[in-house]
């Protein structure tokens, strides 16, 4: 008993991925200011953190999702939907305001988001081909009844591009070029500290960790498991609704075929966080994490001296790197219960 | 009876869906659907996204499934394309060039076998949730392609090696008579084989099947290799028939290949499936492709009908799983 | 009147049946307040029904319940629930991901409606039920890291945050120890007088005389009756339970002649954590049952006789030829076969046909000179061990999941004698299953011995083993601490064996 109980708290530790996630950053990011000392600058943090931001809110997401027990690949699609009928319908009426363009985007990403809620939690459908069969339908369905054309930077509302260049925090240079924290952070903060909060202080975020935990328990224990999952990818569309301005607002420009593709780092850095697609565990730091471990990686990919060609197979090996680790974890842990009870 | 009812009667509205499909699209396209050229081009587009329904229909009866199968065939190719394009020119002999096609083939296949085991290692030793383990891969897979190819294409392979992707023996096109022959292995391993066996036995339950002296370990590397493999193949006669390969092409096959798959009546969650559905779901897809061809719908536009289809058809399982159970509590209470 | 008031429960002619079984047959029961009721019978009798339907959660064909003098015609879950039912099943459905005061005090916050949670309200309700229970454990703990028991307790707390009256436990002693038995003893005791009711059901003869007050006994989906625990013993209460005057005809063994070498021998095996030390033989005919509490390693040592659970020392002998077992393939390929505990998820493959289900260990043998199936082979097969053990279905390609429990184990068992074992090792062979169909299989057991097989059964049902085998063996805590020739022992002394503490 004794021994279990210390093998118990050596796993406890090994568990503590977040830890070592943090090491590995700090490591990284020392290593990448030797070679170019630029790197660990604000200006350039505060430049990684705005160009992250939209990535960030989709991983909560994801995140949110993964901690269900399932999983979504529509949320790109969705995100590109939300941002490009927004920006059109604010061409069209005419009304110049980003918090319109906010309205619009998400209740784009609630709508798409609840078609695949229905679909997961009345129909039981596979979370994998539900998500797929969305996206493409998403997708397609941009393309063919809302248009094909990109919105360029003249034809793009003023607002986007107020809002893309708004810091909340400015600061010189020695040399006097001004350089600022951007209102992007604000918003991934503010989502995240959200997100967090519905997580650990309603019986809705406690839900979800008890479907990831037991989908049938929840289901006994009195909760609401329908509409539960309902929810949580209502929330996804939503999250992924203003990822989407945030994206068009950075890069002044919208092109309908644009996000869709990047699914699989987001995905990256919310298993790098240390989420399982088991369900039932994860956290939002880790979510962060992983998402900083994910930006910095790509960001200094022509740093080390590799071609942006590189970022492709950095991804797949980040998934399958830190999916094997948990993995192997969780599979030495559930071998034990097979065998002990 | 029930379980062998319950596979006719799904097998048979396959069939009815197929002949109906076909029959509209007939009806709705006179003079045009009906035509030899259109067949023939029908023909040539079923067997590269057969091969690679099938190798997905082998992850699914395990229980698991394979999302890498187009950046794996995406690489074959490409190593396929460097070893053509680097060896041969003109003055090349007739033995040196077939050499290089068979040097050519061999490596595509070995690398495809290569990213099946890899994705086997990954899902029967360490564990990892095969949605996962193939998602990674297919980023690690695409990105060594791009990594090679620099994001350009290849083009320009030699005579003799098109003739694999637009040759016609017999006024059948080769590429046709390559998926039949690897359609009937498939059968006859799934049908034939303890292999195939276990595979059905592992997918319908791990553990049982553990108990039961079947090594699952071997049998999902075996079949992730298998799927591979299947993959592989299905690039040869895609760079073949197109003389050209670049990192991304034939992307929408993935959707349409698990669309296939459930149109067939594989279940995803392991177990049961056949190659005769599967085919049946493979014609219909390719008569629709075909219709949508003509009425020339824009892909985006299929696009929101492939994703339509599959969602439609997962509902109509849902409801078909429902009445089956409620039959078989009937069969048990009597 | 005063009296009327104080039954808290009462089953007033129960009856169900699954078209064809008549699973409860006016059945009667009526617990106190603050009593411990003990509701007994043998596998099948019908006892989980009975709880499912007080429960709400199965509902009864005939008959009325009254809960606090409510009388109910159809009970629903909700309602059960609110007059202060609370069940624990065998699974427990707690979340594995969330910590111990979580799972304790989310129950009672769903059903209050709440939209936001107060972590202090959290902590405070799971310390109360805690300390109301005498138990100290680090709340903060998630559950998947406590032990069974402590897990348990758990439960037991849930229940009591929403206000339980009755707490109704499925089978509870199954899978804790010695010592964790008497302590949820202890915490029942403790319920009482806190004025709540607990209704334990189970098969453990021992265990229902020390913590019961009242005993229901059920045999075959009827009330046999109700008993205060003084007028019971032993004797009396297996006689009501299995409808058997003494025990009946033991197994008989005959050894044929001296035979050489045993079919199997196990020499110092030993698995850290699981069992240390094992040495038995299992001769031709014989039947060896194997009997210790769950986790005393009994099935573990199953387990590593087939090739699932490497042990790290000792050897196997089969045939008197030291065999190296690293899977099952192995060893089935050396003549064992194994019947393992959880029949749904271990033995069967419901979703696929008997036909399937019976060649699965065959198959190398029904290949023809290509390597390929022959489909007549494979059918024969099949058919000769579906009819060999009588499995009673329209046909070889009916799923397995359209079959009885019994039907259904006997499928597994075809399974494994198409190998022709040499060794069969049966882990639990009857749990779950109806008695018609318990006796036949124990009777294909001794038939099978009788040809000359060995078998081993490892239960934890006394009767079963001591009507069935010849020798007995019992571990606890990973060591043999008896080895016994059936003729020399009577369930009384062997149970006594069991409960012995280890010091």
């Amino acid at each position: 008993m004794v021994k279990n109980n210390r093998s118990l708290r050596i796993q406890k530790l090994l568990k503590q991925n977040e830890l070592y996630l943090f090491l590995v950053i700090i490591v990284y990011s020392i290593f990448i200011t030797s070679l170019n000392s630029s790197f660990l600058s604000l200006e350039n943090l505060f430049d990684l953190s705005k160009s992250s931001a939209g990535m960030g809110i989709m991983a909560i997401g994801v995140f949110i999702v993964l901690l269900s027990g399932g999983i979504d690949i529509s949320f790109t699609a969705i995100a590109i939907s939300g941002q490009y009928i927004a920006a059109n319908v604010l061409i069209a009426s005419g009304v110049d305001n980003i918090f319109f363009a906010f309205f619009i985007s998400c209740l784009v990403g609630v709508a798409l988001g609840a078609i695949n809620g229905l679909l997961i939690s009345q129909f039981k459908i596979p979370t994998l081909i539900t998500t797929l069969g969305t996206a493409s339908v998403f997708h397609g369905a941009l393309l063919t009844i809302v248009g094909t054309k990109a919105i360029n930077s003249a034809q793009l509302p003023d607002c986007f591009k107020a809002f893309g260049a708004k810091d909340v925090l400015i600061l010189t240079k020695p040399n006097g070029v001004n350089y600022g924290l951007s209102i992007f952070i604000i918003i991934f903060i503010v989502l995240a500290i959200l997100t967090w909060l519905i997580l650990k202080y309603t019986m809705l975020g406690r839900g979800i960790y008890a479907i990831g935990g037991d989908i049938n328990a929840a289901e006994r224990s009195g909760f609401n498991v329908a509409k539960i999952q309902f929810f949580i990818y209502c929330y996804v569309g939503f999250l992924a609704g203003i990822a989407g301005v945030l994206h068009i607002s950075l890069i002044r420009y919208s092109n309908p075929t644009y996000l869709v593709g990047t699914e699989l780092s987001v995905i990256a850095a919310v298993v790098l966080g240390g989420s399982r697609i088991t369900g039932g565990s994860g956290t939002i730091i880790g979510t962060i994490m992983g998402v900083a471990m994910v930006t910095i990686l790509n960001n200094s990919l022509i740093l080390v001296g590799l071609s942006s060609y590189w970022h492709n197979f950095f991804v797949g090996l980040i998934i399958v790197i830190s999916v094997s680790i948990t993995s192997y974890q969780s599979k030495r842990s559930i071998g034990n219960i097979v065998f002990r009870r | 009876m029930l379980g062998k009812y319950s596979k006719h009667s799904k097998i048979l509205t396959l069939f009815i869906i197929m002949i109906s499909v076909f029959m509209v699209i007939s009806i709705f396209l006179p003079g045009k659907f009906l035509t030899i050229r259109n067949f023939q081009s029908m023909f040539s587009q079923i067997p590269e996204f057969g091969l690679l329904a099938i190798a997905v229909m082998l992850a699914m009866l395990t229980g698991g499934i394979d999302l890498s199968i187009v950046a794996t065939a995406n690489l074959a190719g490409i190593v396929a394309a460097l070893i053509l394009t680097k060896y041969t020119f003109p003055q090349i002999g007739v033995y040196e060039e077939l050499f290089t096609i068979i040097l050519a083939i061999a490596s595509a296949l070995t690398v495809s076998l290569i990213c099946g085991f890899l994705n086997g290692i990954l899902v029967a030793y360490v564990g990892v949730p095969a949605i996962l383990a193939t998602l990674g891969t297919m980023g690690l897979f695409s990105g060594i392609a791009i990594i090679i190819t620099k994001g350009y294409g290849i083009i320009g392979f030699p005579e003799k090696f098109l003739f694999i992707g637009s040759g016609i023996i017999l006024l059948i096109p080769v590429p046709m008579i390559i998926f039949i022959l690897c359609a009937l292995v498939a059968v006859l391993i799934l049908n034939k084989t303890t292999f195939g066996f276990s595979v059905y036995m592992l997918g319908s339950n791990p553990i049982s099947a553990r108990f039961s002296g079947i090594n699952n370990e071997s049998i999902l590397v075996k079949t992730y290799m298998m799927s591979g493999l299947f993959a592989g193949l299905a690039s040869i006669i895609m760079i073949s028939r197109v003389n050209s390969i670049r990192e991304g092409y034939g992307s929408v096959y993935l959707l349409q290949a698990i669309l296939v798959c459930v149109l067939g009546g594989v279940d995803p969650s392991g177990g049961s499936g056949s190659i005769f559905g599967l085919i049946m779901g493979i014609i219909t897809l390719q008569v629709l492709q075909s219709g949508f061809n003509i009425l020339s719908f824009s892909p985006f536009f299929k696009k929101v009908i492939w994703g339509l289809i599959l969602i439609l058809v997962m509902v109509i399982n849902f409801y078909s799983a429902k009445l089956s159970q409620k039959s078989i509590k009937r069969l048990k209470t009597n | 009147m005063v009296e009327k008031l104080e039954k808290l429960l009462v089953v007033k002619d129960i009856s169900k049946s699954y078209v064809g079984v008549q699973a409860l047959d006016r059945v009667n029961l009526s617990i106190d307040k603050g009593e411990i009721h003990c509701l007994v019978g043998e596998n099948g009798s019908g006892k989980s029904t009975l709880i499912k339907i007080i429960a709400g959660v199965v509902k009864a064909d005939e008959g009325e319940i009254i809960i606090n003098g409510k009388k109910f015609e159809s009970l629903h879950a909700i309602d059960s629930i609110s007059e202060g039912i609370q069940v624990i099943y065998q699974d427990l459905s707690l979340f594995p991901n969330l910590s111990i005061a979580e799972n304790i005090s989310l129950n009672q916050m769903i059903e209050r409606k709440k939209r936001f949670i107060s972590w202090k309200e959290i902590n405070d309700i799971a310390k109360r039920e805690f300390s109301n229970i005498n138990k100290k454990l680090d709340l903060d703990e998630k559950v998947e890291n406590i032990s069974i028991a402590n897990r348990q307790l758990v439960a037991i707390c849930r229940a009591l945050t929403q206000d339980a009256k009755l707490i109704i436990m499925d089978e509870p002693t199954t899978a804790i120890t010695k010592s964790e038995i008497d302590r949820l003893f202890s915490v029942i005791l403790g319920l009482k007088k806190r004025g709540i009711s607990t209704l334990f059901v189970s098969h453990k003869l021992s265990e229902i005389l020390k913590i019961s007050e009242k005993v229901t006994v059920i045999r075959d989906g009827k009330k046999v009756g109700v008993y205060s625990t003084e007028e019971l013993d032993h004797d009396t209460l297996s006689f009501y339970m299995s409808g058997k005057k003494v025990v009946d005809s033991v197994f008989d063994y005959q050894e044929k002649e001296r035979q050489k070498e045993p079919l199997l021998e196990v020499k110092n095996l030993s698995k850290k954590g699981n069992f240390q030390n094992i040495n038995f033989k299992v001769r031709s005919g014989e039947i060896i049952g194997i009997t210790g509490i769950m986790g005393s390693g009994r099935t573990e040592l199953a387990l590593s006789l087939f090739g699932l659970n490497r042990p790290d020392s000792g050897e196997i002998y089969i045939d008197g030829k030291l065999a190296k077992i690293k899977s099952p393939r192995d060893a089935i390929e050396l003549g064992l076969s194994y019947l393992p505990e959880d029949r749904l998820n271990q033995g069967l493959f419901i979703k696929q046909s008997i036909g399937n289900n019976i060649i699965v260990t065959i198959l190398q043998r029904l290949l023809n000179r290509f390597k390929l199936f022959d489909n007549n082979k494979k059918y024969e097969a099949a058919k000769e061990w579906m009819e060999e053990l009588n499995v009673i279905t329209p046909s070889l390609e009916t799923v397995a999941q359209a079959l009885s429990g019994g039907n259904q184990q006997r499928v597994v068992i075809a399974k494994w004698l198409a190998t022709h074992p040499k060794v069969f090792i049966l882990n639990g062979p009857t749990v779950g299953i109806d008695v018609a169909s318990k006796s036949n299989i124990h009777n294909i057991v001794k038939g099978l011995a009788n040809k000359g097989m060995g078998v081993i059964i490892i239960s934890d049902e006394i009767p079963e083993i001591i009507r069935n085998c010849n020798r007995i063996i019992v571990i606890r805590e990973g060591r043999i601490i008896k080895k016994v020739n059936t003729n020399e022992v009577t369930e009384d002394k062997l149970l006594d064996i069991l409960a012995q503490n280890s010091n």
